[in-house]
């Protein structure tokens, strides 16, 4: 069968295994990403992280890269909770600053190397039919250590992003907790660098979690859905371009036929959204008389 | 009354953000089972005195103590009600969810919520009469049943003291007397309660102290002493007053 028959292929195995890893990682965060309303931080982030991908595959090959974007993300998530909390120059001025400079940085060091387009090609689009199993050790490392301290920070990220004064008020440091998901964002771009590049792996983030939140109000439904519209994005976005490749002769991008996959899925969920709210509309208005009585009263 | 406990002393405190001082001077005391309303024009720190009470904004002098404790270290047994108004409606929590927060102190981490916990969230909602929308979304409900469902939040975390701020803005009849009823109930099993509110015969229902505030204090002491027409024109400044009998109504704030 069409869907299952390409990954007989070793190189397609592993390329699913890397992309349904990245699916629940990311999705994971997304949500929250989503929820906090951090789409643009998150930007920022996979920009900043492409000047330590390229330093890393400078000074140690194809096997710097992990620990290059690693260090580069940490420091800038750091930077970026530190940023966020002074709100004395504007915000989204800073970022954008922040992401230009560093995106710009790591450029001026890449157009130094031979092979300049095809190195930056692969750092920002991904070459998700080349990784490796170590580096899949690597994505499945990080997705664990990832979705395990999430799911450990549960009450107190829900809180935070709900009612931020709230979450003061409570005890929670509020500081810390925007750090530790600024970080979590990060290794979701340094664990995707190999797969879909720095530029695509903030599809991965944003559209999975905004698609689920279309289709559910429950929490316990979207982070679930999010994983699997991410994972099976990964596992579609495959299968076109092999067969665009092996049977059409056509050449697609693997990781951005992923990534358009991923947005017709998006619109497929919002007309459903939509339908469910319609439905949902019809229901209110059936139940209306009660609440009208209750305001008169 | 005098017997209670204090829950609440102000001992000549000032509060502080950063080097811009906000607060200055204040006294006053609290007992057990004792409602205070913070009232003071916008911009007179209000809300800023509730969150030096949470610890959250230093005191550069004097001192103030909730639940004899230094702010910071009380925050255990003080719940806090923000304004209803200020979350965001969109946010894909529901009723209880919201409600069950109040208990996360006590459920630690990891824990799954108990059939305790369940109860308590259930008897809270009851509380402020919203047990039936339990399975609702947060932001399907109207303004004041949301500010209804952060009381009820915070009747679940069972305080000792209850901070409120702004309960009562844009909040319909309905829900201004479940409000009132539920605030009544947390007094009359002892609990302290701080309330700001721009509306004056609010806290002559609720309340049995006032502390008028405007940078500085301009009065604090039972209800009836501390409202008078004098008292709030120098707390409002230049700000009109109407007087309609023995009421008075604050034109602009």
């Amino acid at each position: 069968m069409i869907l299952f028959e390409p990954f007989h292929l070793p190189f397609m195995a592993r390329a699913l295994v890397e992309l349904v890893l990245l699916g629940v990682l990311a999705g994971t965060v997304g949500v929250l990403v989503l929820l906090r309303r951090l789409a643009f931080v998150s930007d920022t982030l996979t920009h900043t992280v492409f000047p330590g991908v390229v330093i890393g595959h400078l000074m140690a090959g194809d096997g710097g890269i992990f620990w290059g974007a690693l260090a580069a993300g940490v420091v800038t998530a750091v930077l970026l909770t530190l940023l966020t909390h002074r709100r004395r120059v504007s915000e989204d001025a800073a970022l954008a600053m922040l992401l230009t400079t560093l995106f710009a940085v790591g450029v001026v060091v890449v157009s130094r190397q031979t092979g300049f387009t095809s190195d930056l090609t692969a750092f920002l689009f991904g070459r998700v039919l080349t990784v490796t199993e170590a580096q899949l050790a690597q994505t499945a490392v990080v997705t664990v250590l990832v979705v395990a301290l999430v799911v450990a920070l549960r009450r107190p990220l829900l809180l935070r992003a709900f009612d931020p004064e709230g979450a003061r008020a409570a005890g929670v440091r509020v500081g810390l907790l925007d750090l530790v998901l600024n970080v979590a964002v990060a290794l979701v771009v340094v664990a995707a660098v190999k797969a879909v590049g720095t530029i695509l792996v903030i599809a991965l983030l944003i559209v999975p979690a905004a698609a689920a939140r279309g289709l559910s109000d429950r929490l316990a439904v979207i982070v679930p859905l999010a994983c699997l519209i991410g994972a099976g994005a990964g596992w579609l976005g495959l299968v076109v371009s092999y067969e665009a490749s092996v049977g059409y002769g056509i050449r697609l991008a693997s990781g951005a036929t992923v990534v358009l996959v991923l947005v017709a899925m998006y619109g497929l969920a919002l007309a459903a959204g939509f339908a469910r709210r319609k439905a949902g509309l019809v229901r209110a208005r059936r139940t209306a008389p009660e609440s009208a009585l209750e305001s008169a009263a | 009354m005098s017997e209670r406990a204090p829950t609440l002393v102000l001992d000549r405190a000032s509060v502080a953000y950063g080097d811009v001082p906000v607060l200055e001077e204040l006294d006053g005391v609290v007992h057990e089972g004792e409602a205070v309303a913070l009232i003071g024009p916008n911009g007179a720190g209000k809300s800023t005195l509730i969150k030096a009470l949470l610890g959250l904004v230093p005191v550069v002098r004097g001192r103030i103590e909730v639940l004899g404790r230094p702010p910071a270290q009380a925050r255990r047994d003080v719940a806090y009600v923000p304004q209803a108004d200020t979350l965001d409606p969109d946010f894909p929590v529901s009723v209880e969810q919201v409600v069950m927060m109040g208990r996360y102190r006590r459920i630690g981490w990891l824990r799954r919520p108990s059939a305790a916990d369940r109860a308590e969230v259930t008897e809270a909602l009851e509380r402020v009469g919203l047990a039936a929308r339990a399975r609702d979304r947060f932001g399907m409900l109207s303004g004041g049943q949301r500010q209804r469902v952060l009381l009820a939040r915070a009747i679940a975390a069972k305080p000792r003291m209850l901070l409120l701020d702004e309960p009562f803005n844009g909040v319909d009849a309905v829900s201004q007397h479940a409000l009132l009823e539920a605030i009544g109930s947390l007094k009359a099993q002892g609990a302290s309660v701080v309330v700001s509110t721009h509306d004056l015969a609010i806290a002559h229902l609720a309340c049995d102290e006032v502390c008028l505030l405007n940078r500085h204090q301009f009065g604090f002491g039972p209800t009836g002493d501390v409202l008078t027409p004098e008292r709030l024109r120098a707390t409002y400044g230049g700000h009109a007053l109407e007087l309609c009998g023995d009421r008075v109504i604050v034109t602009h704030t």
